[in-house]
């Protein structure tokens, strides 16, 4: 009975933190796209090369980071894929001449310079990496 | 095509000496894979390779340059070196194209350009992209694939958002050539009977499709059509002594298609019909009837067992209404597939089919005993991608 209750304990425990994992992540925009929020949809559209453009009317091209924790947390909450199939989705689209790999960067600061100074750009990065220059996007 | 191969690979060279401004400035990107692949069978040897000893035969490397001037257009080049059994052993240009995004709505793509017909038709070629280490034959044969990927000619495309109850709608539109090299795999017991056709088999053709993204989140549901005009070109025999001509029909190939994909699951299915009519009419020889009324399906699922590892089963048939009952009218074909990613550059893949029938794939070349009604094949491939 003990060890059901701790593990009940733990899995809850787990489940707690994991939650609180995907709220670290934020999505930053450059101040040129008009929307203050994003629907989940719209966003796995423009990361997954599905659309250039908000439903707003905004363009969109979207920036990744290229490993880590916030990238897999963003793929996980956001476009329910693992990272290799991910890639796998842009793979298609490249080596059939209907897209161009999206823009990936090292670091949440590389993400927050490349979104800054380049219209249309949409990235995600930590909660905690300071932003300055860009805006979060609310994903609703 | 050499020459337009060494200048794109000339231009890949070349862009990576090029100042970081310049690459960033034309969004220039270079892209490319490689497989090498190994085949075992019993009973029957297949795709032209002697598989019933086990072949490696089956090798292909493909180099991707696009460059994204502004950002509404795109262009891009890609050639492949392929080799399977008799098949390919030669570079050759997949496709080139310029690509013209007005919005999400309506976009245009010229060139030598892939025929987004059917489920996987535009991707059918990019081994990275999917877990099998074989497209259902059915619908997808390997051998016919470099005559079956493209057309020379357009495509328009876009995607109207009908809102959160109906979903969206994805069109494509095509017109162009599109040409059957002399060596494809449709032709290849035909040639072994001393039938040739110097300048291959081509001609007019025209389609459209429609995917419907539907209110389900993951789950698409498609149609498209493949409208050939009278295809008709020089036919040979005798060793080049004889010639006329081989002559198809006009004909229209339709396919119905559903996925569904969400989280670690894939499910899919297609349908396909191949009805063809001609002959060929050859001076000295009775004229020989063409007649074929494929009914092609699969159905197949996936799951992604880990991050790394992904399992998969598919069955796919083919059924040649137009033949003779026996072996060859059909073949059956039971799939299980197994992919695992080291990283997100090297994979690796392997593959068991459960074949009963003889209606693709085979030819009597290297099946001089003739076909047993039924063949095992066991399939290894190893993926690098960049």
């Amino acid at each position: 009975m003990k060890k059901l209750l701790l593990s009940f304990l733990f899995v809850a425990f787990a489940s707690l933190i994991s939650q609180r994992s995907y709220a670290q992540v934020i999505v930053i925009a450059n101040p040129s796209v008009k929307a203050s929020t994003v629907s989940k949809a719209e966003l796995s559209d423009v990361f997954t090369g599905n659309a250039t453009a908000l439903k707003d009317g905004s363009h969109a091209v979207p920036v990744l980071l290229k490993s880590g924790t916030t990238h897999e947390e963003f793929l996980k909450e956001y476009i329910g894929r693992s990272d290799s199939a991910y890639r796998a989705g842009w793979r298609s689209l490249v080596f059939s001449g209907q897209g161009a790999m999206p823009k990936s960067v090292e670091s949440d600061a590389a993400a927050v310079d490349f979104v800054s100074h380049n219209a249309g750009a949409i990235g995600y990065i930590s909660k905690a990496t300071p932003h300055e220059g860009v805006k979060v996007l609310a994903v609703k | 095509m050499k020459k337009l191969l060494t200048a794109a690979m000339m231009l890949a060279l070349g862009v990576t000496s090029a100042s970081a401004q310049s690459l960033e400035d034309l969004n220039i990107q270079v892209h490319g894979y490689a497989t090498q692949g190994f085949i075992y069978t019993t009973q029957n040897n297949i795709f032209t390779t002697s598989s019933s000893n086990g072949s490696p035969a089956w090798s292909e490397a493909v180099l991707n340059v696009s460059s994204q001037p502004i950002p509404k257009l795109r262009v891009a080049v890609q050639g492949r070196y392929f080799l399977l059994g008799n098949y390919g052993n030669a570079i050759t240009l997949d496709w080139a194209s310029a690509d013209y995004k007005v919005n999400d709505r309506f976009g245009v793509r010229f060139g030598k350009v892939k025929t987004p017909n059917g489920l996987f038709n535009e991707t059918q070629d990019i081994d990275p992209s999917y877990i099998w280490s074989l497209l259902p034959q059915s619908v997808y044969p390997l051998p016919s694939r470099n005559s079956l990927l493209t057309h020379t000619g357009g495509v328009a495309y876009g995607t109207f958002d009908l809102g959160h109850k109906f979903g969206k709608i994805e069109y494509r539109g095509w017109g162009g050539e599109r040409l059957l090299g002399s060596t494809d795999a449709f032709f290849v017991n035909q040639v072994e009977a001393g039938l040739n056709l110097p300048n291959g088999l081509g001609g007019m053709i025209f389609g459209g499709a429609i995917h419907w993204k539907t209110p389900l989140p993951g789950l698409t549901v498609g149609i498209s059509d493949i409208k050939n005009n009278l295809w008709s070109s020089t036919a040979t025999a005798g060793n080049g002594a004889l010639s006329g001509t081989e002559t198809i029909n006009h004909n229209n190939q339709p396919s119905y298609f559903a996925k569904y994909e969400k989280n670690k699951i894939m499910v899919a299915y297609e349908y396909y019909r191949l009805p063809v009519s001609g002959a060929i009419q050859i001076k000295g020889i009775p004229t020989i009837p063409i007649r074929n009324d494929d009914r092609d399906w699969y159905a197949m699922a996936s799951y992604r067992v880990s991050e790394k590892f992904t399992a998969g089963i598919y069955d796919s048939q083919i059924t040649n209404k137009a033949a003779a009952l026996g072996p060859a009218r059909f073949q059956k074909d039971w799939a299980i597939s197994g992919r695992y990613d080291f990283n997100q550059f090297l994979y690796a893949k392997a593959e068991q089919h459960f074949v009963d029938g003889t209606a693709i794939g085979y030819d009597t070349g290297l099946n001089p005993n003739g076909l047993k009604p039924d063949t095992r094949m066991t399939i290894f491939k190893i993926g690098v991608n960049f």
